[in-house]
């Protein structure tokens, strides 16, 4: 590899390496993605020595560079929702710095300009996703046409209800509780006040729209590239989740007077 | 092939449909989401092929998903974008959504018998899923890790 470039501080560089991992790390990327991006970037800006550990809350970076100087730097990552759109943009950017390798200044203008939170608004495409997701789904597991009908109108309010009490707090796990409480009382109350027919398949239908499947598929990546810390800590969060989601559902039935425990 | 239709065409419509609302709503970019969908369509088609075809439901749920897996691998290399924007979507139609209502229900109603048996087959289907990913991606990840880099700090023999 020439050096030509290798000319800018390791501090940059790391703060660089830190940001592409922590981003894709964020966006649900794999930990051998992360840590191979990561590693990369290090090596072709300036040689020496990577170590890199990252789990699924954290990335620590060590460099020896080829000066012989060490440095370390660690950074915490904060509970994140998927995005796989930004995902393949910054697939794209890292293929892109390997090719090219840019100046640090150019990365991090571009990683910000990925992440640039958008404004928070009402929008029609996620609606239309859940709505399409839930009433699809409901059919799909053998409802009729108003079952549909109900699973998405119940969806519309559920989009409505995680937008307003947003899905990024720290807890998934009570969240997702919470959230399954509100779907089946909303369901229930769709059949009580006669919209849908039968009333699981409405909730099967509403079941679909909270699974955790990006992160079953995301452990099982993991585990399989021998990420066995982060795969089990995804393993984990995943099946909280699901059991989180058949408790809601359990306690609104109940709330309804079904069930005799 | 009539009756087979017949049968299952709502099943497959409705999970394309579904298919592209789940990819709307992870937020897939907007020319992908045909991909996903077709992926969706392949997985519901197997698996109401192997119904008819009375393959034990492990069977039911692990050939999809490793087809499906098959494609996603084969498609992230030509259109060069991750392997999960499109195996996510593609493997939906097969999630037990159902048998863990149904589990649940039965937990709620004290029907310990149905929730055991709903219970085992909700853990088969994933079981089935899981090891149907797994076969095939590793065959793909040992031709694409090759480049992967490790640190050198001693020199390895061999």
């Amino acid at each position: 590899m020439d050096k030509e470039k290798a000319c800018e501080a390791p501090a940059l560089v790391m703060e660089c390496a830190l940001d592409m991992g922590e981003t894709m790390l964020r966006c649900g990327a794999e930990i051998l993605r992360v840590e191979d991006t990561i590693t990369r970037i290090c090596t072709t800006y300036g040689g020496g020595i990577v170590d890199v550990f990252t789990i699924l809350s954290l990335i620590i970076l060590s460099w020896k560079t080829d000066a012989g100087e060490n440095y370390t730097l660690t950074r915490r990552i904060n509970p994140h929702s998927t995005d796989l759109d930004k995902l393949e943009d910054l697939n794209a950017l890292s293929r892109y710095i390997c090719e090219n390798k840019p100046p640090c200044g150019e990365i991090t203008q571009r990683i910000g300009e990925i992440m640039a939170p958008k404004e928070r608004r009402i929008r029609k495409s996620k609606m239309a996703g859940y709505v399409l997701l839930a009433s699809a789904f409901a059919i799909f597991f053998g409802g009729n046409l108003r079952d549909g009908l109900a699973a998405g109108i119940v969806a519309l309010l559920m989009y409505l209800w995680d937008y307003f009490f947003s899905a990024h707090g720290r807890n998934r796990v009570v969240y997702s509780l919470f959230m399954s409480i509100v779907a089946g009382v909303l369901c229930s109350l769709s059949v009580v006040i006669g919209i849908g027919q039968n009333v699981d398949k409405v909730m099967i239908g509403s079941i679909m729209l909270s699974i955790p499947g990006i992160n079953l598929m995301n452990a099982l990546r993991d585990m399989m590239c021998g990420d066995i810390i982060t795969g089990i800590l995804r393993l984990a969060e995943a099946l909280m989740v699901a059991v989180a989601i058949a408790a809601g559902f359990g306690i609104a039935i109940m709330m309804f007077g079904g069930g005799l425990v | 092939m009539g009756d087979f239709l017949g049968k299952y065409s709502v099943m497959i419509v409705t999970a394309a449909l579904g298919t592209a609302g789940y990819c709307l709503n992870v937020n897939v970019k907007r020319n992908r989401i045909v991909y996903g969908c077709v992926g969706g369509v392949i997985s519901t088609l197997l698996y109401c092929v192997f119904v008819e075809a009375q393959l034990s439901l492990l069977l039911q749920n692990l050939i999809p998903a490793a087809v499906v897996t098959f494609y996603a691998e084969v498609l992230a290399r030509v259109v060069k974008a991750p392997a999960t924007v499109f195996l996510i979507p593609s493997i939906i139609p097969l999630v037990p959504g159902g048998r863990l209502y149904y589990t649940m229900r039965a937990i709620v109603d004290g029907e310990g018998a149905d929730a055991k048996v709903f219970a085992m087959e909700t853990i088969v289907i994933a079981l089935g899923i899981a090891v149907g990913i797994v076969v095939v991606s590793l065959v793909f990840y040992h031709i694409s890790h090759k480049r992967i880099q490790f640190k050198v700090r001693f020199e390895q023999r061999g």
